[in-house]
């Protein structure tokens, strides 16, 4: 069965010069396995072979959290509405924050929506490994899997909400613009710094519990920290720069401007928060596969 | 085949660092404070941790369609040695290299959802298996036919009842086709039927000229499937051969240890204790395999620590599979041994066996007067029963019928060696 013979080469993990004995053996696959050596060998190619898996992992997530839920995937768009509603009410009427010109409700779902997607996905990035530990006990996969389909199955939430936000913004007589299209970019950077934490949040939790209690009050805070339910410019300008140093200002900013459609794109900020994104994902990667090994030992 | 071995491992170990001052940093705090600590500390070599090496300078070659057991006490580095193979854990030291595809069943049903229904588990386990979308579409039918529940399939698994559960990973896993197979011994938490499942699934790839390693503490199923046996013990390989020579070396080392005691009982409160326990035929010959309907004599040594009044000595036969499937007791034999104020020497002689073929451990359990109190409870020695045909397919013993075909009476088989010999049991205490 040659089909067949092709069926489980993602089992191989290093493929050698293998003696190429008979005609039939044409995908023999070898695999060593040795103590890692180096702090550099990340084998990406091996979360490629595993393709599968992931998409697996990510359909299980979303079955599994819709299936028993009487709303199914209303639900994804429940708690940005409810937060947007309050926010609106404590900050924009109470308070009576600045809100750039736009309605109030509209600028903090352009917020909302960007953060809610992050929020989401960096915790359950944090925590889903542990949730899993009973295939990582007994199964061999790339852990990497794991927190890629933690961080990627949100995703359907976020594609929800977003278009709700749409209705919300023509509601408000808003006219999305070409700059929408930039939403997509914006989304892989939001994606790749919930996948930068995930990656040192998630090895730390399975050593130690804390994180489970820690990540949602992190969150939190770091929410508060963001300019979600204020603008930007509410910041006293000397202290702008330290505060651009959180990587979600610069995200926020850009949805803002991406889905608003007005002003100029602060490619500064932004700027900023790839780099730190960048640098955060890189490490992240190299910290999660060399706390990978004793995963199964210790989760 | 000019090919090398399908698994060839070198020096292979795999060190577990344990921190000592009971258990491990499950909490920042304890981390930060020993972290804290060890800043203010001269820091001594290794201070506050213990090496322990699970598996140590393991190595061996199994060639291709080779099918080896892995034998050993619990903790002697067999789940180690799996685990490292199929790369869920990295060794310490040493390497392995793999020619081949690798399935490794070291769990049944790892992975599955109990939400999902079961047509959505099969997808989702053949895919944690390493099967592809495609590999499964195909397979689907004979899966479903195999696991024998086209009825549920669109239940969520979590109605399922534990046997269906079981039926339906394992009928994922029978269709996983895989060069190299690592087999743990918890797939033999089944019942039997499933048990035989198993085998068969082993013996279909072993058809297909796969290798297998497997691992096992049943040694019918080792003899049954395997070649050559590797008895592991404390970490490291101790026989690499024929599998009769391995299993023998074996149940030596499992006698010279022998007469655990089950559970957390204590023994140092027991006012009795069984000291040996020995199995032998009618000849007075020691030995472990039995025939269907051979005589089997048990004798057990006791030390006295406080004498006891009319104890009730049990002897329980169990089944491989936990199963108790008799016990033979002095109370209901009508024996009362008085009071033994000191050590002695009590024989038990079977009637002739009628058990299936299979492996049986002997249980010994000493109770106060009539069905009173434990006093001592102690596993002894394991035996095999051999039959050609009489097999856990006839049930759990076999005993000759007399038929009447049209008014006569025709016996049909007859139980080698029964026929001459009452059924009878004696008791003799010293």
């Amino acid at each position: 069965m040659p089909n067949y013979d092709r069926g489980i080469v993602l089992e191989m993990e290093t493929s050698l010069n293998s003696p190429s004995g008979i005609g039939i053996e044409s995908t023999r696959s070898v695999i060593i396995i040795r103590p890692r050596q180096g702090l550099f060998d990340l084998d990406l190619m091996a979360v490629w072979r595993y393709r599968e898996l992931l998409y697996f992992l990510v359909w299980r997530d979303l079955k599994v959290r819709y299936a028993q839920a009487a709303l199914g995937a209303a639900w994804a768009v429940v708690q940005p509405i409810f937060a947007v509603l309050i926010f609106t009410v404590v900050f924009g009427m109470f308070a009576r924050v600045p809100s750039e010109g736009y309605p109030y409700a509209v600028f903090a779902f352009a917020g909302v929506l960007p953060w809610t997607y992050f929020a989401e996905a960096a915790r359950r990035g944090a925590l889903g490994l542990v949730g899993d530990a009973n295939l990582v006990r007994k199964i061999y996969f790339p852990r990497l899997i794991v927190p890629l389909a933690n961080v990627l199955a949100p995703l359907v939430d976020f594609a929800v909400a977003f278009v709700v936000f749409l209705g919300v913004m023509l509601w408000y007589g808003i006219a999305p613009t070409w700059k929408l299209l930039m939403v997509l970019p914006l989304l892989g950077v939001t994606l790749s710094l919930s996948l930068a934490i995930s990656l040192w949040m998630a090895p730390i939790n399975v050593r130690f519990r804390d994180i489970t209690h820690t990540i949602p009050f992190l969150l939190q805070i770091w929410m508060y920290g963001s300019p979600i339910v204020y603008p930007l410019s509410m910041v006293p300008e000397q202290w702008r720069t330290l505060y651009s140093l959180n990587p979600m200002v610069g995200v926020i900013e850009g949805f803002r401007w991406s889905l608003l459609g007005k002003g100029s794109l602060d490619l500064f900020s932004l700027g900023v928060s790839v780099v730190i994104i960048a640098v955060a994902l890189v490490a992240g990667l190299i910290f999660f596969r060399d706390s990978e090994r004793t995963f199964a030992d210790i989760i | 085949m000019s090919r090398g071995p399908a698994i060839q491992a070198e020096g292979l170990g795999k060190r577990y660092v344990i921190p000592s001052g009971g258990g491990r940093h499950d909490s920042f705090r304890s981390a930060l404070t020993t972290g804290v600590n060890s800043l203010f500390k001269r820091r001594t070599a290794n201070s506050g941790k213990t090496d322990f090496w699970a598996l140590r300078d393991t190595s061996f070659e199994i060639a291709h369609g080779e099918n080896v057991g892995v034998i050993g006490l619990n903790g002697a580095g067999k789940s180690t040695l799996l685990k490292i193979l199929s790369r869920i854990t990295e060794p310490t030291t040493g390497r392995a290299v793999i020619d081949g595809r690798i399935g490794a069943l070291l769990e049944v049903g790892t992975g599955f959802h109990i939400e999902l229904t079961g047509r959505e588990n099969i997808f989702l386990y053949g895919s944690i298996l390493g099967m592809k979308r495609e590999e499964v579409t195909r397979k689907f039918d004979a899966i479903v036919d195999f696991a024998g529940i086209p009825q549920h399939l669109d239940t969520p698994v979590k109605r399922y009842s534990s046997g269906m559960y079981v039926r339906l990973a394992f009928a994922v896993a029978a269709h996983l086709e895989p060069e190299i197979l690592f087999l743990d011994e918890v797939l033999a938490v089944g019942d039997l039927g499933f048990q035989r499942k198993c085998i068969e699934f082993a013996k279909n790839l072993q058809k297909r000229d796969a290798t297998i390693l497997f691992v096992s503490h049943n040694m019918f199923s080792i003899k049954t499937m395997c070649d050559r046996v590797i008895y592991m013990r404390k970490g490291q390989i101790h026989y690499d051969g024929p599998v009769d020579a391995g299993i023998e070396i074996y149940e030596q080392d499992c006698r010279l240890g022998a007469l655990t005691r089950p559970g957390d009982a204590k023994p140092a409160d027991w006012p009795l204790f069984i000291t040996g326990c020995d199995v032998f035929d009618d000849d007075g010959e020691t030995k472990t395999i039995f025939d269907v309907g051979e005589t089997m004599h048990i004798r057990l040594a006791y030390e006295v620590r406080k004498a006891v009044a009319h104890p009730n000595f049990m002897v329980s036969i169990v089944r491989s599979d936990s199963v108790t499937v008799c016990t033979y007791s002095t109370e209901t034999d009508g024996v009362d041994l008085g009071t033994i104020p000191e050590d002695g020497v009590l024989q038990l002689d079977l009637p002739p066996l009628r058990l299936v073929a299979e492996m049986y451990a002997i249980k010994i359990t000493v109770r106060e007067k009539g069905f009173g109190p434990i006093l001592c409870e102690q596993i002894g020695t394991t035996f095999h029963v051999r039959d050609a045909l009489l097999d856990i397919n006839f049930g759990v013993f076999h005993e000759p019928g007399e038929w009447r075909v049209g008014g006569t009476v025709s016996s049909a088989r007859r139980l080698p060696g029964a026929a001459a010999k009452a059924a009878t049991l004696t008791s003799t205490g010293t």
